[in-house]
């Protein structure tokens, strides 16, 4: 796995760090949850209720982590459409290294995304709202599960897009695919989400959460067969 | 060395390589030539490892590209005519990054060696977005030699070079065969190839139309001679006429009058022709063999290729 990682490492150096407009979308982000929490206001006296603020900070999460998607597919349908790929797959790393190293390139720094908006949430809110009542709806266990939610999503999600990104040949169309994944992806997310933690105070959010590892191990497994050098090639 | 032995690759119903048959040994160049879709660069990236043949086999170092094709993908430097570089990365931190990639000790010393070989040293912190093109293609092939490999695959490893650039890669092609490597060079560039291959190999619709020597190639199977002289053209030629010797007016180098003739025995025509021309009063002055271009026998080879598929059409 030392070859994903230093994959891994070159995207988030070099394709995230090294690209400004990243940084300036990026930047996008950290100004979500100052929107959240002050559309929460207004919900009512002393703000919104539990379940509201759960939902503001599941959205804080999670909007970031729908950007990734988009990310992971323009990363590899980018690669296809410089050539850039070719030169990777002369090299001797296995497919699945490539695969998921580039999908940890993204997911990383997303990741890192998210947790800083949870953040940049939860310190707003318990300011706004009062800290008592904010630890009480949001307790750690709660906020560890979104970050898990969060991660096994954009993996899910993530795997997935990268059998759209070796199907199609521009980087515009890996993009529209990949918005019309998200969009149906978010809305099953959230109804299960949702159903999920009324059943059982939460606890079915881990079953949700073992559904989405199963899914990942499947959709990386399809990706890697996919992505297998010939028929990438192929397409080139 | 490559051994690729009868090779075959289909991309659905297309074929692009039909039972392929040639080898490179080491401290050879070989050139793989052939229009457009003929099948070299399938060709090629097969034997890199990253494409699995449909039929047949490629053997690199003795290695099978079907059985181990992570170990030949070690053994190939392959460099493709877009030089594909991640763009907002220095040269240092490319050439660094496919030294790891290539688990290649040392890679800070090698990276430096490379950017020197290629004059590039003041540009190591330089970002390859702002690299002219034959920068780039410089970078290119100092990536397919990071790991010094035995076996050098060039896919138009000169495209959108200037003269002066094209002119010191060849040398630096040239250099690598006199340190053992095995060479395949496709490329559409003739004149490239016949200044540098050792041997040829001509692909046509995805299989071997001739293979050889670039010299054997070159030599025609209907040599054709050129016979300077001084005095009147037209009675040269009616000379040669009575001799029975079918020549056509050409200019010689050296300025003087001319005449081009086929000899398919040359022992017994060029005395003739001699003969002929001294007893017409005519001063010769040089009597020389017309050496075939490459991109003569080239294009002579091709139109034979085509020949079956033009006399199915026409029939």
């Amino acid at each position: 796995m030392g070859k994903a990682a230093l994959i891994a490492w070159r995207e988030i150096r070099w394709e995230i760090f090294g690209d400004r407009g990243a940084i300036i979308r990026t930047g996008f982000f950290a100004l979500l949850p100052i929107l959240f929490v002050l559309s929460g206001r207004g919900t009512g006296p002393g703000g919104p209720n539990e379940i509201s603020m759960l939902v503001l900070a599941l959205q804080s999460t999670l909007i970031p982590a729908l950007s990734g998607v988009a990310l992971i597919a323009s990363t590899f349908t980018q690669e296809k459409e410089n050539g850039t790929l070719v030169p990777l797959l002369a090299s001797p790393v296995r497919d699945l290294d490539i695969v998921v190293g580039k999908l940890l390139g993204m997911v990383g720094p997303v990741m890192v995304i998210c947790t800083g908006s949870l953040t940049v949430y939860y310190v707003l809110a318990s300011a706004l709202f009062g800290a008592a009542r904010v630890r009480e709806a949001l307790p750690p266990q709660i906020l560890f599960a979104l970050l898990v939610v969060a991660f096994l999503y954009l993996i899910t999600a993530g795997s997935w897009v990268l059998i759209i990104a070796a199907i199609v040949r521009t980087t515009r169309a890996g993009q529209q695919i990949a918005g019309l994944m998200i969009g149906i992806s978010a809305a099953i997310f959230a109804v299960l989400g949702v159903g999920a933690a009324r059943i059982a105070d939460g606890w079915a959010l881990v079953g949700l959460g073992v559904a989405f590892v199963i899914a990942d191990v499947v959709a990386l497994e399809v990706a890697r067969r996919v992505w297998q050098r010939g028929e990438v090639i192929g397409r080139l | 060395m490559i051994d690729v032995r009868d090779l075959s690759r289909s991309f659905g119903r297309t074929v692009a390589l039909d039972h392929v048959s040639f080898r490179v040994e080491p401290g050879e160049i070989v050139a793989l030539l052939g229009p457009n879709g003929a099948g070299k660069t399938t060709a090629s990236r097969i034997i890199a490892g990253i494409l699995a043949p449909s039929e047949g086999d490629v053997l690199v170092d003795g290695i099978s590209v079907r059985a181990d094709p992570h170990s030949v993908r070690q053994r190939c430097g392959m460099v493709t005519d877009q030089p594909s570089l991640y763009e907002r990365m220095t040269l240092r931190a490319y050439l660094g990054f496919f030294c790891h990639l290539y688990d290649v000790a040392a890679a800070a010393k090698r990276t430096e060696e490379l950017a020197e070989l290629l004059g590039l040293s003041d540009r190591l912190d330089v970002r390859l977005g702002a690299f002219s093109r034959g920068m780039k293609q410089k970078v290119a092939i100092a990536r397919g030699l990071v790991h010094d490999p035995p076996v050098l695959l060039l896919d138009e490893p000169a495209t959108a070079l200037d003269p002066e650039t094209a002119r010191s890669l060849r040398s630096f092609i040239v250099s690598l065969r006199a340190r053992h490597r095995a060479i395949l060079l496709c490329t559409h560039d003739l004149d490239e190839a016949q200044r540098i291959a050792d041997r040829v190999v001509v692909l046509y619709r995805g299989r071997v139309a001739r293979e050889g020597l670039t010299g054997v190639l070159r030599a025609d199977s209907h040599p054709r001679f050129v016979v300077s002289f001084s005095g009147d053209a037209a009675a040269a030629r009616d000379a040669l006429t009575r001799a029975g010797v079918k020549a056509e007016a050409t200019t010689a180098e050296n300025g003087y009058a001319a005449l081009r003739f086929d000899a398919d025995e040359p022992g017994t025509t060029n005395p003739a022709v001699l003969r002929a021309l001294l007893d017409g009063g005519l001063r010769v002055i040089t009597l020389v063999r017309e050496e075939r271009s490459l991109e003569d026998a080239y294009f002579a080879i091709v139109a034979e290729a085509r020949e079956p598929e033009t006399g199915k059409a026409n029939g």
